[in-house]
């Protein structure tokens, strides 16, 4: 079986894709709706507060809540890490991705100014893939050892880790 | 009488605090260029609730016209698309790109 194709979902989504394009095209870099009706936007490093700011504030996109900030390890590329965020509007009842990009050594702005909950993923992100975010409250491992060195979710860490147990 | 959402009270005279956010909104926005799509929409926006808030003096009537939740939360909503307005004058988002990505850097898959 396949999943019906919701037209309707989709069509309105890549109208409000194109409304945020033409509102924000300063920093946003390209955007997608990928079939299964998701909005992604491709955002460059420096516009990750002005654009979270906007989505949490304006009227046409309420997008109170982030459900998720995640890291993605492409090692091949330039700047290996991409930082997703999951967004959800409780008054519109829709999600929306936002994805930026960094290397090891760029420093990205914290979140936490726009949302409170990014307190934790962030560290998450610092501990598991070494992604430093600025005016972070409180940066420092989250998941692995006290004295753990190395990043584990990265892509050239090996399964089994350098220290044996 | 209570809004039923937790930590809202319930907002006397919603009108008139509708009335002066939306000004200011207003004049906030004034000082973005004309040609920004940002002041475009958002004025369409503003304009839109200022009209219907200033028709409508019955308040259940103004919550299910406007179907936005509670006048309390449209109290919310507009504080903060003031506060987004200021900080849009900052940012200025209006402008052309900043820097474009590599070129291999949004493919997927590799």
């Amino acid at each position: 079986t396949v999943r019906p194709k919701n037209e309707v979902e989709q069509k309105q989504l890549c109208a409000f894709g194109e409304y945020m394009a033409e509102i924000l095209p300063k920093y946003i870099q390209q955007v997608q709706v990928t079939c299964f009706n998701e909005l992604e936007l491709l955002i460059h490093p420096d516009g990750i507060i002005p654009v979270l700011t906007f989505l949490r504030d304006h009227t046409n996109a309420q997008f109170k809540s982030l459900a998720d900030l995640t890291a993605v390890d492409v090692p091949s590329r330039q700047y290996r890490f991409e930082i997703v965020y999951n967004l959800l509007s409780l008054r519109f009842n829709s999600r929306i991705r936002v994805k930026t990009y960094t290397d090891e050594l760029t420093p990205l702005d914290s979140a936490v100014s726009v949302h409170k909950a990014a307190n934790w993923y962030e560290r998450e992100v610092w501990d598991m893939y070494g992604v430093f975010f600025a005016n972070h409250p409180d940066l420092r491992r989250i998941l692995t050892d006290y004295g753990f060195e190395g990043h584990p979710f990265r892509k050239d860490f090996p399964l089994s880790g350098y220290v044996e147990v | 009488q209570t809004t039923g959402l937790v930590g809202l009270a319930v907002a006397e005279n919603p009108h008139e605090r509708l009335r002066i956010l939306y000004t200011k909104i207003l004049g906030v926005l004034q000082n973005i260029p004309k040609d920004a799509a940002y002041r475009k929409y958002t004025e369409q926006i503003v304009n839109q609730r200022f009209n219907l808030v200033q028709t409508e003096t019955d308040v259940q009537k103004l919550e299910d016209k406007l179907n936005s939740g509670r006048i309390e939360e449209v109290i919310v909503q507009a504080e903060n698309e003031l506060s987004l307005a200021r900080k849009m004058i900052q940012w200025k988002p209006w402008e052309p790109l900043v820097e474009e990505p590599p070129s291999d850097q949004w493919r997927w898959p590799i």
